[in-house]
Order: C-alpha cells, then structure tokens, then sequence
C-alpha cells in the first residue's frame, strides 16, 4: 500500500500551493496525484490577473476596498470572515510567489504591475502580459522539485476514505498501467478543480474539469454547497467554448445577433457592449430563445468595422485565437460566439483552514467553496482564492500530520473499486458516453443555463436521473488496460452526472436570483428567505439532500448590487 | 446597412491517417484510415475526439485545455511537431490539395500508446536541470512585507522563455535529441537559461554546471526548435545565450566553449577558422593524432599540409561587425 503522510489530488495552483506549504520543512512526505502532468493543469489558462491590493498603480488601495468589492461582487452571499482573510493576506501570498521567482510584469520602477479589472474599484490585478496563471503555475511546479514534493502523474482518482471522524486516504487508479491502488493518507487536500465540464461544450474549461474532486466527497458523505452557482461568459467561441476576452468588445467590437442587429440596443442602451458579463449573457441568450441567432444558435461580436490595421495593432492575439480555434479570421468576418460556463462557485463545504467536516480532508481553490465568491466571483479574485487556501489548507494539514497517526484502512474500497472497473470492461453494448455526454451538456446549458425556471429545472432534474439508468449500461469497449482513455472518461461522466445533479436540485430549490443564478420565476434578490448557502448531502435515497446554513456577515450589510 | 449574417462554412471528406500502436498487442506501428466530414473551424483535436466518439474509442491521445497553454496534445500532423488543439485542418487539406493528413506521435520519446508518448525521461532531464529560482537575498527580501524590484529589461531578458508549456514538440524536432539520447533537449536548457538570466537568481554557477554536464554544447543550433515552437520560445537562441554566459562564468573548459573561442578568436583575427589547429585546441594533446591523420591523407594526394592560414581581405569589415555586436550585447539581450 502506498502512504504519503499528506496527499493531495490536483496538481493545479491550490494543489501545488498547498504541497509546496506542507513540504516546506521537508520533515513529511508529501505526494500530489494529478490526472495529468502539474503544468497541464487548468491553472495555466487563467490569462488575466491574481488581485492584491499593493498600491503598486494606486497608492490610495487598501485590501478593505478588495474586501468590499468582492463581497459585492458576490451579491453578498460570500462569508465576510473568509473573503476578510482573503484580500487581507492577499498583498503577502503575491509577493512570496514572486519571491518563488514568479514573473510579474514590471512596472516603471522594478515594481509587480498591475491592472483594472471588472468589478474592482481600483486597480489592483497583478498580471504578467496574458499568461498570469500559466506562470504561476509553472513557479509553483519548479518549487515543488526544488522541494522534494512527489509527484504521481497521470492517476485517476476513484473513492474518498474515512472512518466517520477521521481520514483514511484514497484509492485511484494508475492511467498508464491501468492497476487500482489504495493510498493510505493522514490527510488528503482535494484540489481538483472546478465542474464545468457539466455543460459539456458549453464551456470555457479544461477536457477534465469534471469535479472529480468534489463528486468524490460527495459520494463520501461530506456536504457540498452553493453548487447552483455557476459563472458564465458571454463570448466563448462557437465550437469549443473558448473565452475571447472582454478586451474585443473594450476595443470597439459590436455584439450582433443573426439578423445583423446590434442588440444590445435593447438591454443595456447606455453601456452597450460593455455592459457587466451576466447582463451581457443573458442578453446573448434571449436573442438566441427568441429565434434571432444565427444558422447554428449562435450570436456574432463583429470586429470587422474596426479595420485591418486597428485589429492587428491592438487585438493580435484575440484575432490569432479565432483563426486557430474558429477558423474565422476577425478581420473578414464576424465571431460567432456563445455563452459559455466559466467558473464553479460552489464547491466542498469547509472551514477558514480549508478542512471539511472529517478531520484531516481539506478541500482548496474551485474544487472547494469557503465561500468568498457568493453568487459570482470577481475577475482575478479565483487565482488569489487558490493560494490563500490552498496555502492555507497545507498549514493545517501539515499540523494535523505532525500530531496524528495514520488511521487504519481496509482494502474493502480497492476491491470495490476494481470490481467496479471490472464490470464496466465486460460486454460489448450498452449506450455510449459520448451520447450520454453532449445530452447533459446540451440539456444543462438549455435548462440550467443562463436563464432557469422551475418548469425547466424540474425536467432537468428528470432528465438527469434518466441520464444516471442510461449510464449504468456504458460498457467500455476498450479492453486495453494500459492507457485506457474511454475508461477515464466513463470514470469522469459518473462525476458530472452525479454533480449536475446537485447543480439542478440546487437551482431548483433556490426561488431567487442572486448573482450568476438567474430565475425567470423568481427575478428578485430575496435576502428575507435566501441569504443563506445551499448545502447538499448525498441522501439514503442516493439522491441530493439539501439543507441551508446561515451567510457570516460582519462589516457591510447586503445592499443593491448596482455598477 | 443591417444585413443577415451568413457565414460560410465548407466541408471536406477527409482520410485521417493516425499511427497505431499498444504495446501489449502489436508488435510494430502501423496505420489506421479514418474518413472524417472536416468542416471550417474543426481542429485536430476534434478530428481526433470525433474519431474516437463514433468510430473507434480505443484511438488514444492526450488533451486537456483544449486552448494552446496545456501543452498535453502535442502530435505530429503530416510530420510536423504541432498542438492538436490549435491547428486547423481545412488549411491543411487545402494547402496540400490532398484529402488525406497523417498524424503521428512525438519522436524521440517511446511511444506509449497510439498518439501518447512517454514524457517522463525529459522530466527526468528537467529536474536535474535546477529548475526553479533559488534566492539571490541582494535582490529578494526576506519579508514578504516588500516586493523585490526587477526592471523591465532585467525582466525582458527571459520572459520570452516563460511561455514555454512543455509541449515537447522542440524534443521531438531536436536533431542532438535523436543523436545523442542523454542530451538535455531544448525546452530543458531553455528552462535553465530562463533562470540563469534572471537577476533574482542565486544558483548560476551549479545549474550552469548541470546544463555542461547535459549536453548544453551537444545542440547543433540546427534550429528546427525556432520553427516548431508553438509558443516562439526560440530554445536555440537560449541555449546559445547559456553557452555564453558558461564561458563568462569561466566554465572554458568544455570541448565545446574551447570551440566557439578558437571559432570567434581566429575570425577576429584571420577572418578565418584555423582549421588544421581546431582539432588541437578543441581536444588538446588527444587532437594532434587527427592533425597528422590528416597530413598524412594531404601527403598521400600530393598536398603539402600547412600550418599557416593568411589572413584574408577586408579584416576592417570584420572588426566592424565584431564592434557591432559588442555594441548590441551592451544594450542586453532582448527578443528582437
């Protein structure tokens, strides 16, 4: 059996953060099982900003500015102490990676610079040209080296273990030669991410952001909370969902339905395309339900009238995007675009330490919800929530490691879990994951969406469960067992399913809108009946149980969200 | 003025060729044939995805981010090193006016199934590579209170290389890599420059020592990496910037750092190589044997050997360019 005295799964900015926090002393072992390789993580495409506010660009910023505008931001539904600790330590976990060798882009004096960035009152993201999150990671993954931290790459996690009180470990199957493994931990970190993927090719994530993580803990019994809350863009390519940024429309670009009319005429005549992103997407929504999107449901953002020179002086990289990943070159013809999910809110319930309700599993970054980002999160506040708490978590972890013992474990949930696999290898038919896949995704972004009703979420909810039964007959029909990929996928739709399952029952229950939860029925902020998180237990039934708990509010009093 | 939008989408049926291979199961490579509807905006990865959605969900390859930063699903397309996520196939097809496209795994690593290499003996080379920064404490302060400062150009002098994603495709390319398979590779190297140039950086003098020891003069600047890099991280520019900045270290004595002063010492002053001498002052002693094998050959066709080497016109010329770049390596390395 393999122990590590601390183990953390995902390999992303919280995952490395918190490995390289509790290995720092070099007294434990500490292992990071990643699906992938640390530096393919979804980390890496965060392209804008990490918010601190150093006052490197405005000397008047304060990290009580911060505080505000992300409890704002939230539509007040984030835990003050949390978002508190937060933006406080925020200016030091910046500087301590660029310390790690972190390359910043530079202001004039040798100084970290920074930017403004929608919803901040200041400017206060920390940037390095477009690939901010991408050397974060990379610094955080050269620590890790320098630091001993052991890697296992290319592992699929399977099962979540405890005893009722305390860690146990996990179990998880090695990609490369197909073999189950029971990996006994004093403390685990789950660091995986957030679950996108539920909208399938309706959003901005990674191929496996799929909530492995968080479906884990929630088949193991631990709660998980605001899962309704999902973010979305409104300009992500036609066919992968891959985010243009909001630069295009800063620019100039005009968002156009299939009709050729600039539509946001009609929802936001003052600000136009520049209206805030959930006032944007819905807008892109409504045209398409009303029948004015183009050949394939999509809208366009039309640069065209900019010119030749213009883009390419100012937009280079958005236009080389298009061309790669559309095969649209902006310069001839219009975007098509749609919205796309962008971000998870909701997340494993935990503490201000990053520790759930079993003693020695901690849960940091997408994967897990704290909550500092509410109903909506700021841009440049998800790369400063994974290394507070991911820093956080493997402080703690690293304490508890030190004054506990590992807790037995049996290899009963190997044998489960090999037995599962074995079962899903037999027989040929059955229906198939591909199919099964793009119907939750389609019926995720058309019912759970943008826009919900509760007409909507309760076929939703039915369909899913149907989409369960459907899944029980997936056979794997390659029976290879080094690399298999198509049981990695089956092993990730089992995840999504049972998480858009929360995400449904969530949105249903939830009779407000707040934040990205927007409900037709419902269209009013309730903060009488509503101030509270959503937090979902795996019920006797097997399906979602839901129970709410009250929001921390200690400094500002939940007002009208208006920019 | 408002016109309907009717973008023009084109289709082909194509023939996708990928390279199959289980190493449990087959005994060599071989190749299977796939007929895929390429439409305007489809990508190699969703060539792929749909492939292995409807045809044969055995085909295995890696992907992850789908958007050029991941690095994961790097593959070779009609023999060229590129990510799968961000190269599209109706160019392809028509620029080559067949209906047909290969694609194959990486070279240089084992294969480990299908379009999926083994990556980890150059992650292996990487970490033996001191990758990571190591704190110059004249530069980095001990408090987290404060911020190091580092200037824009002091920052410019790497930050190119800080794109790199690891994709492999410059160690698939790497004609040293094929050679010779204890050389470092070229996102390695890179990797080491990227440190060794930064001012924040305490380690120079033992990670300069790792990057000799793996191969840093083994590259042949053949810069097949340049044109592969899917992120124009330009390896054998960083690799040519390490070996000078090991010579400056005083790290002379290598085969290869005595080869670039013999090349740039007899420049400036023949406005030649002194080849018959090269041998000698590359290998010491050892290369003497070579000087006379090569007397000998001369003698035997009725040459006489020398040693002499005239120094050519126009020598001024070459003072000016040596001034030149003097005067450029003065005002730092930046991309340009």
């Amino acid at each position: 059996m393999l122990t590590y005295d601390i183990l953390i799964v995902g390999s992303g900015g919280a995952g490395l953060y918190a490995a390289l926090e509790s290995r720092m002393e070099e007294d434990l072992q500490v292992g990071v099982l990643t699906k992938v390789y640390p530096t393919r993580s979804h980390t890496g495409a965060a392209q804008g900003g990490v918010n601190a506010a150093l006052a490197n660009l405005d000397p008047t910023d304060t990290w009580q500015d911060h505080w505000f505008d992300t409890v704002k931001g939230s539509d007040y539904l984030a835990d003050q102490d949390a978002a508190e600790i937060m933006t406080r330590e925020a200016p030091m976990v910046v500087r301590e990676m660029e310390h790690w060798g972190c390359p910043f882009s530079r202001t004039d004096e040798g100084k970290i610079a920074q930017r403004p960035f929608g919803g901040a009152s200041k400017p206060r993201a920390c940037f390095s040209a477009d690939k901010v999150g991408h050397v974060m990671l990379h610094t955080l993954y050269e620590q890790g080296i320098r630091h001993g931290v052991n890697f296992l790459n290319e592992w699929q996690v399977l099962s979540l273990m405890h005893d009722g009180q305390r860690c146990q470990g996990v179990t998880a199957i090695n990609t490369q030669t197909g073999r189950v493994h029971t990996i006994q931990a004093k403390a685990v970190i789950l660091a995986t991410g957030g679950h996108g993927r539920i909208y399938w090719t309706r959003t901005s994530n990674a191929l496996g952001n799929t909530g492995d993580g968080t479906a884990i803990a929630f088949r193991a019994g631990l709660p998980i909370k605001d899962m309704e809350f999902i973010q979305f863009h409104p300009t992500g390519l036609r066919r992968t969902g891959i985010l243009v940024s909001e630069g295009a429309r800063g620019e100039g670009g005009f968002l156009l339905n299939g009709l050729g009319e600039r539509f946001m005429s009609r929802y936001a005549p003052e600000k136009m395309e520049l209206g805030p992103r959930d006032l944007v997407s819905r807008s892109c929504e409504t045209e398409v339900r009303e029948g004015r999107a183009g050949p394939e449901g999509e809208v366009f953002l039309d640069l065209t009238h900019l010119g030749r020179e213009r883009i390419l002086e100012r937009l280079p990289q958005i236009r080389e995007l298009c061309i790669e990943f559309e095969g649209v070159d902006p310069i001839e013809e219009p975007i098509p675009i749609k919205p796309t999910a962008h971000y998870s809110m909701g997340g494993i319930h935990t503490d201000l330490n990053g520790q759930t309700s079993i003693e020695g599993i901690y849960a940091a970054g997408e994967a897990g919800c704290v909550s500092v980002h509410g109903a909506n999160r700021l841009g440049g506040n998800s790369l400063l929530d994974i290394l507070i708490f991911g820093r956080r978590a493997g402080k703690h972890a690293l304490e508890y490691a030190r004054n506990n013992s590992f807790t037995p474990v049996d290899t009963g949930q190997e044998e489960a879990d090999t037995q599962m696999i074995a079962s899903m290898m037999e027989g040929e038919s059955g229906a198939s994951i591909a199919d099964i896949r793009r119907a939750m995704g389609n019926l995720m972004a058309e019912k759970v969406g943008v826009y919900r009703n509760g007409k909507d979420l309760e076929s939703a909810v039915s369909e899913l469960a149907d989409l369960q039964e459907q899944f029980k007959t997936v056979r794997i029909q390659d029976k290879t067992k080094a690399f298999n990929t198509e049981l990695v996928s089956a092993l990730e739709l089992k995840n999504m399913l049972d998480l858009a399952e929360v995400v449904a029952v969530g949105a249903l229950e939830r009779k407000e809108s707040r934040g990205a939860h927007t409900r037709e029925d419902h269209p009013e902020r309730d903060d009488g009946n509503w101030l509270a998180h959503t937090m979902a237990t795996l019920g006797d039934d097997g399906r979602p149980k839901l129970d709410f708990s009250p929001v921390t509010i200690t400094e500002f009093e939940p007002k009208a969200r208006t920019y | 003025m408002i016109e309907k939008i009717t973008p023009v989408r084109k289709s082909i049926l194509a023939n996708i060729r990928i390279q199959r291979f289980t190493p449990s199961e087959h005994k060599s490579a071989y190749f299977d044939n796939f007929k895929v509807t390429v439409e305007t905006g489809m990508t190699v990865l969703e060539a792929l995805r749909l492939i292995k959605n409807t045809q044969d969900s055995s085909l295995t390859f890696r992907a992850f981010c789908r958007s050029k930063i991941c690095g994961s699903c790097a593959v070779r397309v009609n023999g060229k090193p590129v990510l799968a996520c961000s190269t599209q196939l109706m160019p392809i097809l028509e620029d080559f006016k067949k209906d047909s496209v290969s694609i194959q795994p990486l070279k240089n690593m084992p294969v480990l199934r299908d379009l999926v290499v083994d990556i980890e003996p150059v992650i292996e080379k990487l970490s033996k590579m001191h990758p990571y920064l190591m704190e110059n404490r004249e530069r980095i302060p001990e408090t987290l209170e404060q911020e190091s400062i580092m200037s824009k150009q002091e920052h410019s002098r790497f930050d190119y290389i800080t794109d790199c994603i690891l994709c492999g495709s410059c160690y698939s390319a790497c004609s040293a890599a094929s050679a010779d398979p204890n050389y470092a590779g070229p996102l390695t190297l890179g990797k080491a420059y990227r440190f060794s140039a930064d001012v924040r950086d305490s380690f120079q003098g033992e990670r300069m020592q790792a990057a000799v020891d793996q191969g840093l003069w083994s590259c042949a600047q053949c810069r097949k990496c340049i044109n592969v890099c899917p992120k124009d991280t330009r390896p054998a520019v960083s690799i040519q910037r390490m070996r000078k900045m090991s010579i400056d270290d005083g790290i002379h004595d290598t085969a290869g750092s005595r080869r670039a002063k013999a090349y740039t010492g007899d420049v400036a002053k023949y406005g030649q190589v002194n080849k018959p001498m090269l041998p000698v002052i590359v290998n010491g002693p050892k290369g003497w044997a070579a000087v006379e094998a090569a007397d000998n050959y001369l003698e035997k066709h009725g040459i006489e050997p020398t040693r002499q080497v005239c120094t050519l016109g126009g020598q001024s010329s070459t003072q000016k360019i040596y001034d030149k770049v003097k005067e450029l390596e003065a005002k730092g390395e930046n991309k340009t």
